[in-house]
């Protein structure tokens, strides 16, 4: 027995199905929006107000900048954290075109990408994050300067100084190699699996599996 | 949209409706989250009917909408709560109780459903009788890999019937 001599079976049981489900006409026409279509609005309103979020830091930063332009350890750190930001808005801006160029007749390999990009948007965001950490010193530039006026690099000692570049280079290394790994394609690792897990949820592993199934098909 | 359209989906949906009962009986375990799918899917399509190209067969792009709503279903267990509060749209015979599927369709059914989501739709479609070129291009494969798959697929149902009949 193989499936060919079950096709026929499959293709007449039409006729049996068509008792086996009602639609409501009526009740379909008034529809205007459905759960998918809502989950989908409700991230492009998210992604509006984030990208909102991100020109005003770089605003804030550009003036920050323009106020007290020198070569000096926070306006360097000004425009490190202004380069993440504008990352962060263009992804933003990015995620919104993806959104709104939703199309569920695509080819269904397309979709899903496109749906993995859309839902992986947390897990941009967090790599983002990871990816400022290495400049951490950027944050107590600003910090310092803001709050006490005080540009605190002059006050390092050299062996501070050392610590704290290598410490960053070590930790620059480490977060590359890590936001490199957590990737769909690396999702059949289970620390990969278990990370995405946990910063966005089980949807996008099953999204990342179904991704890695294709391309597996075309490899 | 119009009621010349509306009327026109109606009919096409009377017609093929039995797409999306095979559809969620392959991608769902339960009858809640089948109604719960075919639901979806049907809004989807009224949703996009709008941008039907009548140049392509109605039943092609209602595989195609249908399994991409399925492929990307995601139901929390939470979401059941809600389900009292709902509009029902479509309403599914359980497939255990259809005296009218025959033995050969439920163990198909069940073959499917061990199936993983991508091989769900080869499949699907493969009993269609949709050709490998159709087949590639609503998955957005080459041909060759869809034949591939296919053979693949045949060979484990084979094995597992071989398996049964022992």
């Amino acid at each position: 027995m193989n499936v060919d001599n079950f096709k026929s079976a499959w293709q007449q049981q039409s006729t049996g199905t068509h008792s086996a489900i009602e639609i409501n006409q009526a009740k379909l026409a008034e529809i205007k929006i459905n759960k998918q279509m809502k989950a989908l609005n409700k991230m492009k309103w998210a992604r509006i107000i984030e990208s909102v979020v991100f020109l005003v830091i770089i605003i804030m930063l550009w003036k920050y900048i323009a106020a007290g332009f020198t070569f000096s350890a926070p306006i360097i750190s000004a425009f490190i954290l202004t380069v993440f930001a504008i990352i962060g808005l263009a992804g933003n801006i990015g995620q919104i075109v993806l959104i709104s160029n939703i199309d569920y007749s695509k080819p269904i390999s397309q979709l899903q990408t496109d749906f993995y990009h859309v839902c992986a948007h947390k897990l941009q965001l967090t790599k983002l994050l990871l990816m400022s950490v290495p400049f951490y010193l950027a944050y107590v530039f600003i910090g310092f300067d803001l709050f006490f006026g005080i540009d605190l690099y002059p006050y390092l000692e050299q062996h501070m100084i050392w610590f704290y570049s290598l410490s960053s280079l070590s930790l620059f290394i480490v977060t590359v190699w890590l936001l490199a790994k957590l990737n769909y394609k690396n999702i059949s690792k289970e620390w990969v699996k278990a990370s995405i897990q946990f910063i966005v949820g089980e949807h996008l592993v099953n999204m990342a599996e179904i991704l890695n199934s294709f391309e597996q098909i075309e490899s | 949209m119009n009621s010349t359209k509306k009327t026109l989906f109606a009919q096409a949906m009377e017609q093929h409706k039995g797409i999306i009962y095979k559809i969620v009986n392959s991608y769902c375990q339960n009858k809640d989250d089948r109604e719960d799918l075919a639901q979806e899917v049907l809004t989807t399509m009224w949703l996009a009917y709008d941008n039907y190209n009548s140049a392509y067969k109605f039943s092609t792009w209602m595989y195609r909408i249908a399994l991409n709503v399925a492929i990307s279903y995601y139901r929390k267990d939470s979401r059941r709560e809600d389900k009292a509060n709902e509009e029902c749209i479509v309403k599914i015979a359980d497939l255990s109780q259809e005296d009218e599927s025959s033995e050969a369709v439920k163990q198909l059914y069940d073959f499917i459903g061990q199936l993983d989501k991508l091989n769900k739709a080869i499949m699907l479609l493969y009993l269609e009788s949709e050709p490998y070129e159709g087949i590639a291009s609503s998955l957005g494969i080459s041909k060759t890999n869809v034949a591939t798959r296919i053979s693949r697929i045949k060979h484990t149902l084979k094995l597992q019937f071989e398996t049964q009949d022992s």
